[in-house]
């Protein structure tokens, strides 16, 4: 009885945040089987964290909860707008703005434990912590070496250049799949800083065209999560589809 | 008194008394038909006063260090054996006569001078000349001389400041010197001991192992994979031009490229949905392209091979030579920038006789000089590259000479003159949600570019009026389509800016090791051929070639897309590229395949070593602590390499007798 007016008030709690509501049952579950249980802030971030690592396919969200119009992914459609914020999480991740090869090729590099910050060859750190931002080493030449005194170029922080544009896999509670692609920059979304299975609410007025969800800051909250199972399998299937893509040999 | 003064090479020697002699000097002859003795008297000033000189010189190193007789076999004592057998530094057989004549001349003097050129290996060839001037005197002064050209004034100043030899770069050669030995002896009778029984075209070839040759072989074999292995993939854009007063402008697209053609056609569709383009942003402001910095040994062997058609080895030669003969200042150097009390103005002047570049030069002298750029590189012994003097190219021997000098001069010529300048248009428009920017450029002042023809930067045509905030229908959009191509084999230029940036081999060294792969015959030189049917070029922002492919223009591509247009025209001109024979690649693919955490195929071990020289020349370790930290390092190598033996060879029974079977 008590975990049934418990998972009420978190689920209002949740709603307040802006999510859309889990089921009661689903949130009983996630409740901690402690009694009694924590705080109702505490409870409310932790179901909240649960929400994020769930796959939202799978019966957690409320019959109500929005979805994506049916024809959201239709091509012959010119252009629609979402009519409300909608709670999706995302399946893939492809940077548009980079070669396929060039990203084997980051990896294999990668994997051969070097990397490279402009000509020089470095050796990454054998015990896995990766503090090497990539280095897009600047075409430098001896004119422009006065003027990066640092001699290395390029992305400072995240790794993923301003001009990225980035393509997305997105699926919202009823398993409706779209394409999602970066219209303006954003900042959190990039490959190795947007997890799979992370949450995203695309808010109402978000811009469909040809069948593609455009990204802008505006209409896209990112909040975070992943899914663990589908990150790894992700991530370690990478380069073997990278290559499948450009029909290299992936035994190399 | 009398004071014995011993240089490097005859040249200097010559040079040297002729300055000192006031040219009142007697010659005699020595048992080497190419070292003479120089005896003439000469005031040291407060050190030594008044002095009856003798002025000789060696050929390089006199001493080599060998393994005693009983290592001579290549397979008994096994290899391995050479990292700790004896060593012994002897006197090299070509060079007996030249130790004799020191050690003789050397006993009626009471102090001795070293003249040798003022570098790492400069200083320990000082320690070889004053230990066989210690055999015939062992009660010598010993001083040296610092100086870095043999003009008069410079050479008289340092006779007056004699210092003292460096033992820490003594040691650093030294330690060098015995690593090459013991690794490079090592590593070759066990590639040859093993290989050379696999038969066909190993049994007849010098396998030779050396810590910088292989990364050399390395970088190239690494280069060829990465064009063998690539694979094209299409791209797409959205070009916007606008035609006003007659002008076509092009708009490029702010996302450059994407490699899928549906996002770029929902993008496109959105611009032109949108219909009217509008003005976000127009700017017109000055614009300069930098005049080169001072140059160094790795930029001139650079820019020598991309313009001047010879190898860096080539270029090398040339400028050893001219600097012997007092042309230019010592050829090598690492410093960027010149001392704030060198004169620079007399320099110039020297060359407005010229009549190619004089009235250049008349030019700065009459108010345009400019004191050149600071680099951020200083060696702390030479200068950068500069001429001394004005030589009319009847004067040199030969046509490299003729290059290298003229481009010696007309580059100290630029690096003293102002920027270039132009204006630069930039302009920003929204079309729908996408941006798009022109950029127009226009040349103003020459400058330096007058007598730097290496150098080109071609202006655009000038583009018309666009006002802030202006809105206007696009005359054209439409969508681009292109390739990826491979990237190009590495040039000369490329490969040594890759061994500078990775530390293999010093300024001075590189195009040796070059030109060693190549008589190896581990890599092969092809001329660079034009690739047809490319759209664009531009493979991977990372990649090591850009900044050598190109050549011309590609400094200005870099800086500001001023150049963008010449930069596309790649190639031609004699470039050589530098590809990997079947032996190379079996190499260098036996040694990553075994591996272990540092194949000899990668820069990292030989940095290492080329670090910890550093170190002993800057007294943060000693010599004997880097032999035993380097030998033991190579020597874990040699055993997994013994270890895996079958890995390496089965790499050459697949690359070089084509046999994937083994």
């Amino acid at each position: 009885m008590n975990r049934l007016s418990k998972a009420a008030e978190v689920q209002n709690g949740l709603h307040s945040q802006g999510l859309p509501s889990p089921t009661l049952a689903w949130i009983q579950n996630a409740l901690p089987n402690r009694d009694p249980l924590p705080p109702l802030l505490a409870l409310i971030a932790t179901v909240k964290a649960r929400l994020m690592a769930a796959d939202i396919t799978n019966a957690v969200l409320d019959s109500s909860a929005p979805s994506f119009p049916a024809n959201i992914a239709n091509p012959e459609v010119k252009e629609t707008k979402l009519e409300r914020d909608v709670l999706v999480q995302v399946l893939d991740i492809d940077n548009l703005t980079k070669s396929k090869w060039e990203q084997v090729e980051e990896l294999e590099a990668i994997a051969r434990g070097e990397q490279t910050t402009g000509r020089e060859m470095i050796r990454l750190p054998t015990n896995g912590e990766e503090e090497e931002e990539l280095g897009y080493g600047s075409l430098a030449t001896q004119n422009l070496s006065t003027a990066r005194p640092g001699g290395r170029g390029g992305a400072a922080g995240s790794g993923t250049p301003k001009n990225s544009t980035h393509r997305l896999v997105l699926q919202d509670c009823k398993g409706n799949k779209v394409y999602g692609l970066e219209l303006k920059r954003i900042d959190k979304i990039g490959i190795g800083t947007l997890n799979i299975g992370e949450k995203i609410i695309v808010k109402k007025g978000a811009i469909v065209a040809r069948g593609v969800l455009l990204l802008e800051p505006s209409t896209c909250v990112i909040m975070g999560g992943k899914i663990d199972a589908w990150q790894k399998a992700w991530f370690d299937g990478r380069l073997t589809r990278l290559k499948e893509t450009v029909g290299a040999d992936i035994r190399g | 008194m009398r004071v014995l003064c011993v240089a490097e090479k005859p040249s200097i020697a010559k040079a040297v008394a002729q300055h000192l002699s006031g040219g009142r000097s007697q010659t005699h002859n020595s048992r080497n038909k190419y070292i003479k003795n120089y005896v003439f008297d000469y005031d040291f000033g407060q050190e030594w006063g008044n002095c009856t000189v003798t002025m000789t010189s060696v050929l390089g190193h006199i001493t080599e260090l060998v393994f005693p007789s009983e290592y001579k076999d290549w397979r008994h004592p096994p290899p391995e054996r050479l990292f700790d057998a004896p060593v012994n530094t002897v006197i090299s057989e070509d060079k007996t006569d030249i130790a004799n004549n020191i050690e003789q001349q050397a006993r009626y003097a009471q102090a001795l001078c070293i003249w040798t050129d003022c570098d790492r290996e400069g200083e320990h060839i000082g320690h070889e000349i004053c230990e066989a001037a210690k055999k015939g005197n062992n009660r010598l002064q010993i001083k040296r001389a610092k100086f870095s050209n043999i003009e008069r004034a410079h050479i008289l100043n340092a006779a007056r400041n004699l210092i003292m030899l460096d033992d820490k770069q003594v040691n650093a050669v030294s330690a060098r010197i015995e690593l090459d030995l013991r690794i490079g002896f090592a590593f070759t009778r066990f590639l040859s001991n093993n290989l050379k029984p696999l038969g066909g075209p190993l049994a007849n070839l010098v396998l030779s192992y050396g810590s910088c040759q292989f990364p050399t072989l390395g970088f190239v074999v690494d280069r060829y994979f990465r064009v063998k292995n690539f694979r094209p993939e299409p791209f797409w854009s959205i070009k916007v031009m606008h035609r006003r007063d007659g002008i076509d402008v092009n708009f490029t697209w702010s996302r450059h490229r994407l490699f899928d053609r549906a996002s770029v056609i929902v993008l496109y569709e959105r611009c032109l949905l949108a219909k009217m383009a509008h003005v976000t942003k127009v700017q017109e402001k000055p614009t300069k392209k930098w005049r080169p910095l001072p140059l160094t040994t790795v930029e001139m062997q650079k820019m020598a091979t991309r313009f001047l058609r010879m190898s860096g080895q080539q270029a090398m030669e040339a400028a050893e030579k001219l600097y012997n003969k007092g042309f230019i200042s010592y050829p090598r150097t690492e410093t960027d920038r010149f001392d704030i009390g060198m004169n620079l103005r007399d320099l110039v002047q020297k060359q407005a006789v010229d009549n190619r570049w004089g009235q250049f030069a008349q030019g700065l002298v009459d108010g345009g000089f400019q004191q050149p750029r600071q680099g951020r590189h200083d060696d702390k012994a030479h200068p950068p590259i500069h001429p001394i003097i004005n030589a009319t190219s009847s004067v040199l021997d030969n046509d490299y000479e003729r290059r290298v000098y003229e481009f010696v001069v007309r580059r100290f010529l630029a690096c003293c003159s102002e920027d270039a300048k132009g204006m630069a248009t930039d302009i920003d428009i929204l079309y729908g949600e996408e941006l798009f920017h022109a950029h127009g450029v226009i040349v103003l002042e020459r400058n330096y570019l007058d007598v730097y023809v290496y150098e080109k930067w071609t202006g655009t045509a000038i583009l018309p009026k666009f006002s802030m905030g202006e809105r206007f229908e696009p005359f054209e959009a439409h969508i681009t389509e292109g390739k990826t191509v491979a990237p190009s084999y590495l040039t000369e230029a490329d490969l040594i800016s890759l061994m500078d940036a990775n530390g293999i081999g010093t300024d001075a060294t590189m195009a040796e090791h070059i030109q060693k792969i190549q008589d190896r015959e581990y890599v092969a030189t092809v001329p660079r051929t034009r690739r047809q049917g490319v759209e664009e070029e531009e493979f991977d922002e990372q990649s090591p070639a850009q900044g050598g492919r190109g050549g011309r223009g590609n400094r200005g591509a870099s800086r500001g897309r001023v150049g963008a247009v010449v930069s596309r025209a790649r190639g031609g001109g004699g470039v050589m590229e530098f590809i990997p024979t079947r032996l190379g690649v079996a190499l260098i693919e036996g040694f990553d395949r075994m591996n272990f955490e540092t194949s000899l195929g990668k820069p990292f071990l030989r940095k290492e070593m080329e670090l910890k020289m550093k170190a002993v020349c800057e007294g943060r370790t000693s010599r004997q602590v880097v032999l035993n930290e380097s030998i033991d390092q190579y020597r874990q190598v040699y055993f997994q390499s013994q270890e895996k033996l079958n890995v390496l060879k089965a790499a050459c029974r697949e690359y070089i007798f084509q046999n994937n079977g083994g």
